[in-house]
């Protein structure tokens, strides 16, 4: 755990915020799908879990209560994801001004903030079946988006849709290949406890063997 | 505690686990006997014994098809966690959750099939199941699938519960396989071999449930926005890859059983070696990567990938034959052994698996499988690995706990029961076999009059199959029914 | 117990989220702006603003000058080796197909370029031709202010960005327009002989 205290984590959040604010940074970065999906949304995700540094513990504890093994954050910030995944959202997100308030603001609110905050509580199963749907998701964004002969978003192009796509699949076999690394070779101290003693054996004796007859 | 104790206190099943337990084997064993009918109702509907139309034995084979492969998975699953909470702590919680989620998709695929006349075979080939020529509606064919994602999720579940128990235990997985080992260093002689199968399984099995959560979801959406189209060899490989993966698994999450009760009935440890961990750390890439022998057929594959699907068949069998046969083999040689039921079927599934490899392996050869691929070779091959490979190690667990509370020694039931089961399987077997080198084909709801010699063979060596199938799954239903303590009658308390 | 309140507070979560995920795509109809902007002038349709559009043989003509007729509408620019190219041939097509309403007048095809700079009445006039224009009821014409562009763009739902190649990508369809100067319907292009049946059909009634 970070020795920083959480105003340090809030100005850094901040600050990022402010710089994909810019106007010039966010032309920039909505000139293109890759960008948008790519480093647009996923450095706005990085603000909400900056911000989850910055969150009070007692505001965290009560929270905690309706969040039994994290399974709350991950619900609110699928659904929200999903939202901003739906090609018309993302139209949207660029013509229309208040939609690009609403992404904004959702983003590190609703997906980063609270993903961070239940993460900690996610249990290695939570966290397995969400790895695991997180790498399928990638896979078949990026299948749909190769395999879409017409445009999904009308403000970008189709080879833009295919970059991207094939994006995608890189970088859904990558989280893979991570995963697969980390659980075979990697140091999981959050999960280690004391070996449990498989149930004792009780005495020896009377214990039931086979009969058998002398060999040969 | 000794390696060949043949009913060691930590495997005894207290009294949640057993009640968990008893519902995994005997719902296991109801079905089975109900698919092996289904299965009978199809090769004597191929031999004209009796009459079927044919949409009927389409949907029939469907079920039968997914019926078996499930839940023969489920069953091995079973096994697995069995011996494996020896060593690691599992969850019943998980365990449990596997069943019902298992349940709750047999009951999706079962409706979609004789409800909803879902026809389209167990591997959903795309775009077979939307393109039902109004046999059955698309909601069917969306049924069945998201049946498979139910169970695809239960067993998901079950192997992250694996992999974080073994993790606890070991660290991580890859000591869990003792890669550390593979090269050198002295292996812990007690380094359970349950925890190396067990750990190649669960990231394995995992991996296709991954290609299986992909495909399937694909193939949901192109069901409900048919613009949508996909490619289908792309689809075919996935579908493979999660196919072939998970009922591989189903015969290395059995074998478990071989490893852990051969030892007891021959009398002999049989100990952990380093050709023991190369094997199993081969087998987790070839199992993987072989599944491209499943498309030989399909000439637009890339040439690189058919032709890996038969090296890695090829070599597949090594590990198979060197570690585990020999080892089996080598195990029971001149060690006085006793064969008690289950002793009978654990030998009767090594020689399933390894003869069962020959036809697999001629199949598997390119040049061959253009013209056997689409023959009853096929189900020849399988069968054989099926019926006589892994049922049997499920079956001789099945037996050996009931053994440990029977007060009775075999009866006459199962003296019967395995003899029929034995040669019913091998005649039911070889009646594919036959019919494949006769180039009888596959799949195929009405025969001609030529064919009809080795589907009516094959009928009454089903008939002999189900029989003893029967024998024996009654003996062992009352026997887990019976008093659940330990009865050992030189043991003081259960 | 938390367990309870968890489960609680999740179910309130997908109910609301389902309802807002319903909001964000019709009723899980439109995940795209285009199938969402089809459901909604299907739904609602757009009055077509009055605006000034310059033809091809040098005319003046606003759109309100088109009420009482028929309009089949598409956005084109007379450089497009894409979209337009097609567009332009279904336009020919259904000259043919609509003769008879297009020669009673009731019927009124109207290509609209999107980039009046580069789209003179020459430029226009070439654009039919290549496609062999077969007279009467086929226009082709360019708004003659940017205003009018913004306006036309704005409610017919065109979006138009550059390409790499120095031209544009458009979300290329074709617009019907009622006579009182609603646009009521946004078909995919590709399909002249079935887009000609509604026509008649819609005519008839």
């Amino acid at each position: 755990m970070s020795s920083r205290p959480p105003s340090h984590f809030a100005r850094i959040a901040l600050l990022l915020f402010l710089v994909l604010l810019a106007p010039v940074l966010k032309h920039l970065l909505e000139a293109s799908m890759t960008t948008q999906m790519l480093v647009q949304i996923p450095l706005l995700v990085s603000v909400g879990l900056l911000l989850a540094r910055a969150v009070p513990a007692r505001w965290n504890a009560a929270l905690a209560n309706y969040d039994h093994a994290g399974i709350n954050g991950l619900i609110l910030a699928t659904l929200i994801m999903a939202l901003w995944m739906l090609p018309r959202a993302l139209d949207a997100s660029i013509t229309a001004p208040p939609i690009a308030v609403t992404k904004y603001l959702s983003i590190p609110l609703l997906i980063g903030l609270p993903f961070a905050l239940s993460w900690p509580r996610m249990s290695f199963i939570v966290r397995g079946v969400f790895l695991l749907e997180l790498i399928a998701t990638f896979f078949r964004m990026g299948w749909l988006y190769l395999i879409w002969p017409d445009r999904l978003c009308n403000n970008y192009l189709l080879g833009d849709q295919q970059r991207l796509g094939k994006y995608l699949i890189v970088i859904g076999t990558i989280l893979l290949l991570w995963v697969a690394a980390k659980l075979l070779w990697g140091r999981m101290d959050s999960f280690a406890e004391t070996p449990p003693s498989p149930p004792q054996l009780a005495a020896d004796s009377g214990a039931r063997h086979l009969d058998h007859g002398t060999p040969g | 505690m000794s390696a060949t104790e043949l009913y060691p206190a930590n495997e005894v099943l207290p009294r949640n686990e057993r009640i968990v337990f008893n519902l995994y084997v005997i719902s296991v064993l109801v079905v089975l006997v109900l698919m092996m009918l289904f299965g009978l109702t199809m090769r004597m509907a191929q031999g004209t014994w009796i009459n079927v139309p044919p949409d009927l034995f389409y949907q029939l084979m469907t079920a039968h098809g997914a019926g078996m492969v499930g839940t023969v998975g489920l069953a091995s699953s079973a096994v697995m966690w069995f011996f494996l909470r020896k060593y690691v702590r599992l969850s019943l919680a998980i365990f449990a959750t596997n069943y019902v989620l298992f349940v709750l998709g047999a009951l999706a695929i079962l409706a979609s099939v004789f409800i909803g006349k879902y026809a389209g075979a167990w591997t959903f080939l795309y775009p077979l199941p939307v393109h039902a020529m109004n046999v059955w509606s698309p909601h069917a064919a969306a049924l069945f699938m998201l049946g498979y994602l139910l169970i695809g999720v239960g067993f998901l579940l079950f192997y992250l519960d694996a992999m974080l128990a073994m993790i606890r235990v070991y660290g991580n997985l890859g000591r869990a396989l003792g890669l550390q080992w593979l090269f050198g260093g002295n292996i812990d002689p007690a380094h359970p071999k349950t925890v190396v199968a067990s750990a190649m399984v669960a990231i394995t099995n995992s991996i296709g449930t991954l290609a299986g959560a992909v495909v399937l979801v694909m193939c949901l959406v192109n069901i409900y926005f048919p613009a949508f189209t996909l490619n289908a060899l792309l689809v075919k490989n996935l579908t493979y890859l999660f196919g072939h993966m998970f009922i591989n698994a189903s015969i290395y999450m059995g074998v478990i059983a071989v490893y852990e009760l051969l030892p007891r009935y021959s009398g002999r440890p049989y100990a952990i070696s380093r050709p023991f961990l190369w094997s199993w750390a081969a087998s987790l890439v070839m199992v993987l990567i072989v599944y491209p022998h499943h498309l030989m057929m399909d000439y637009a594959m890339p040439q690189w990938m058919v032709i890996m699907g038969q090296i890695i068949s090829y070599c597949a069998g090594l590990p198979v034959f060197t570690v585990t046969v020999y080892g089996a083999l080598t195990n029971i040689y001149r060690s006085g052994m006793r064969w008690p039921t289950p002793a009978k079927l654990l030998i009767l599934s090594m020689f399933g698996w390894a003869a069962g490899i020959v036809p697999a392996i001629i199949d598997g050869t390119i040049t061959v499988n253009k013209v056997m691929h689409n023959t009853q070779w096929v189900p020849g091959h399988f069968h054989f690995y099926l019926l006589l490979g892994v049922l049997p190690m499920v079956l001789a667990l099945m037996f050996h706990v009931i053994g440990s509370r029977a007060q009775e020694p075999d009866r006459a039931t199962d003296k019967l029961g395995f003899p029929l089961y034995l040669v019913g399987g091998l005649v039911f077997v070889f009646a594919f076999l036959a019919a494949g080198h006769d180039s009888v084909p596959r799949r195929f709801a009405v025969h001609l009059p030529q064919w009809l010699l080795t589907d009516q063979v094959g009928s009454i060596g089903a008939i002999l199959v189900i029989a003893g199938m029967l024998l024996l799954a009654t003996r062992i239903v009352t026997g887990l029914l019976k008093a659940p303590v330990h009865a050992d009658p030189a043991h003081a308390a259960g | 117990m938390p367990i309870l309140r968890t489960l609680l507070a999740s179910l309130m979560l997908m109910v609301a989220g389902g309802f807002v995920l319903s909001a964000a795509t019709d009723h899980f109809r439109a995940f795209t702006t285009e199938t969402a902007r089809r459901i909604e002038v299907h739904e609602h349709p757009v009055a077509v603003p009055d605006v000034l559009l310059e033809t091809a043989s040098g005319a003046h003509i606003d759109m309100a000058g088109f009420r009482g007729k028929w309009l089949l509408v598409d956005f084109i620019y007379t450089r497009c080796p894409t979209y337009c190219v097609a567009l332009g041939g279904e336009f020919a097509q259904l000259q043919d197909r609509l003769a008879t309403p297009l020669a009673q007048g009731r019927l009124q095809l109207l290509s609209i370029s999107f980039d009046p700079e580069n789209d003179t009445p020459t430029e226009l006039a070439a654009y039919q031709q290549r496609f062999r224009n077969r007279g009467p009821g086929w226009l082709a014409a360019r708004p003659v202010t940017a205003q009018g562009l913004g306006q036309l763009k704005r409610a017919f739902g065109i979006t138009v960005i550059p390409d790499t190649f120095g031209g544009y990508i458009h979300n290329a369809a074709i617009h019907l327009v009622d006579p009182q100067g609603r646009l009521i319907e946004i078909v995919d292009m590709g399909n002249p002989d079935i887009l000609a049946q509604d026509v008649v059909r819609s005519l008839d009634r």
